[in-house]
């Protein structure tokens, strides 16, 4: 009597393991708008809404904690941040987290690999920007660029030898009291990286971060497709919404674009990247974009790009393995470093 | 009295009006939260469009196509509106900002339109 029950059990369990294998993984996407000043678009495959939202929060509050650690703008209850180590230049050293730490020091470093064209130390320069592109925001009718005189005073005040970093006491200080870090070019495609690195140790597959144009993606997509990121057309009337198409998995990219945060003064447009030597924004290039392992070191890369020009940059690169660049010039002309091409599709 | 009976004796007529505009109401409210957040903002001059920006982008700009006549248009936290304006009514200013596919602004004097889209391309993340 026992056995067709048994054998009743074994098919309606092996049924219904069959309709659960087959059950396929679908695309779900959320925004968030709370972080690093910019917008952060999350895609991943999931069987359904509820494990993607639990993975969203997952990554959500871990932006979170990066972005409270390196906000320049604001402190936050029981916590130091790069606003407290900027508030107490040339007052002391303050005690910060170990991301803080790790954060400074990868600056520090791409600062060197750059020759300076990356600057995490140039904030009174930026500042002045920052302050003027807010302004043109809230009254476009009397918006201004920095003054010259101005410019040139916050130039005496980025030397990054002054950020002395105590490893063993886990403190940071900054020696001139009227310098100020500003990790804008650095921190979104760092902190992009480290939520990414998290994800991939717990094994995580089919993943798309993109914190304000800070893109790492984590595994392929389902069945091992590659994942089909575009590259903006700067020419945002055309009908090609994208220059580029590319094929990619695990890799990160980032562009650098100077469509996407400006201001005008008569006429005359001023994006955000500001050249550590002229302090002015250079209108060389449109947009650069860079594809690389880590997201650090593309958000970084694509700034120090931007100041620099196109043989420069091909040394700049070089140091490192895996680094493929795409140059958009401001005339529209496109540059690609050795193997960007091998990406595109 | 007169009233009462009045509700009494259409009551069936008034209980099918007030559902019909609860559900043309509920499905406007839905519709309207399920509407999917756009990818660009375009500006229509007179019929024709002349700009697209991204809505991700944080931009201030001075939107003048005939003398003396402008619309500032801030695209902001993924939303986009019009700052500030020479137009005599000021609509377009008062006007919320937009986010959603097909939502726009209109400033009739000046002939402007802003309007929101979706991404015509099949990529799965813009970079």
């Amino acid at each position: 009597m026992k056995s067709p029950k048994i054998l009743l059990i074994t098919i309606l369990l092996g049924a219904l393991f069959t309709l659960s294998s087959c059950q396929t993984y679908k695309s779900y996407e959320a925004m968030s708008f709370d972080y690093f000043d910019t917008v952060t678009t999350i895609v991943g495959y999931e069987k359904n809404q509820k494990a993607f939202n639990e993975r969203f929060t997952m990554i959500d509050n871990a932006l979170k904690k990066y972005h409270r650690l390196y906000d320049i703008y604001y402190e936050y209850e029981n916590l130091n941040n790069l606003c407290t180590i900027n508030k107490n230049a040339g007052i002391k050293s303050v005690e910060v987290d170990q991301e803080i730490i790790n954060l400074v020091k990868y600056g520090i470093k791409m600062y060197q690999s750059t020759n300076g064209m990356m600057n995490i130390a140039m904030g009174s320069v930026l500042k002045l920007w920052h302050d003027a592109r807010e302004k043109a925001l809230a009254d476009p009718l009397n918006a201004k660029i920095p003054a010259q005189d101005d410019l040139l005073l916050a130039q005496k005040h980025m030397d990054i030898n002054k950020v002395i970093i105590d490893e063993e006491k886990s403190t940071i200080y900054l020696e001139d009291a009227l310098m100020s870090l500003d990790v804008g070019a650095l921190a979104k495609g760092y902190a992009t990286e480290q939520v990414a690195k998290m994800l991939e140790d717990q094994s995580l597959n089919s993943y798309v971060l993109n914190v304000g144009g800070n893109i790492r993606l984590i595994g392929s997509k389902p069945h091992d497709e590659l994942w089909h990121i575009g590259i903006q057309n700067y020419d945002l009337t055309s009908d090609n919404d994208n220059l580029a198409t590319l094929a990619l998995k695990d890799l990160a990219i980032v562009t650098s674009g100077s469509y996407q945060r400006y201001f005008e003064v008569n006429g005359i447009r001023y994006h955000h990247i500001i050249d550590p030597v002229s302090l002015m924004p250079k209108n060389d290039y449109v947009s650069i974009s860079v594809i690389a392992k880590d997201a650090g070191l593309a958000d970084a890369l694509s700034t120090a790009l931007f100041n620099i020009d196109i043989e420069q940059g091909k040394t700049i690169i070089e140091q490192f393995s895996d680094v493929y660049v795409m140059w958009v010039s401001s005339s529209g002309q496109i540059t690609y470093s050795n193997q960007f091409t091998d990406f595109m599709i | 009295m007169k009233m009462k009976a009045l509700i009494k004796k259409h009551l069936l007529e008034i209980i099918i009006i007030g559902s019909i505009l609860l559900i043309a109401l509920l499905a406007l409210l839905m519709i309207n939260l399920a509407m999917p957040k756009g990818d660009y903002v375009v500006v229509i001059y007179d019929k024709v469009e002349v700009e697209r920006y991204p809505l991700t982008a944080e931009i201030s700009k001075n939107l003048s196509y005939e003398d003396n006549h402008y619309n500032y248009l801030i695209i902001k936290d993924g939303k986009a509106f019009i700052l500030q304006a020479s137009c005599p009514d000021k609509i377009c200013v008062k006007q919320r900002p937009i986010s959603k596919v097909g939502q726009t602004i209109t400033c009739l004097p000046n002939k402007l339109v802003i309007k929101i889209v979706g991404k015509t391309s099949t990529v799965d993340m813009v970079s």
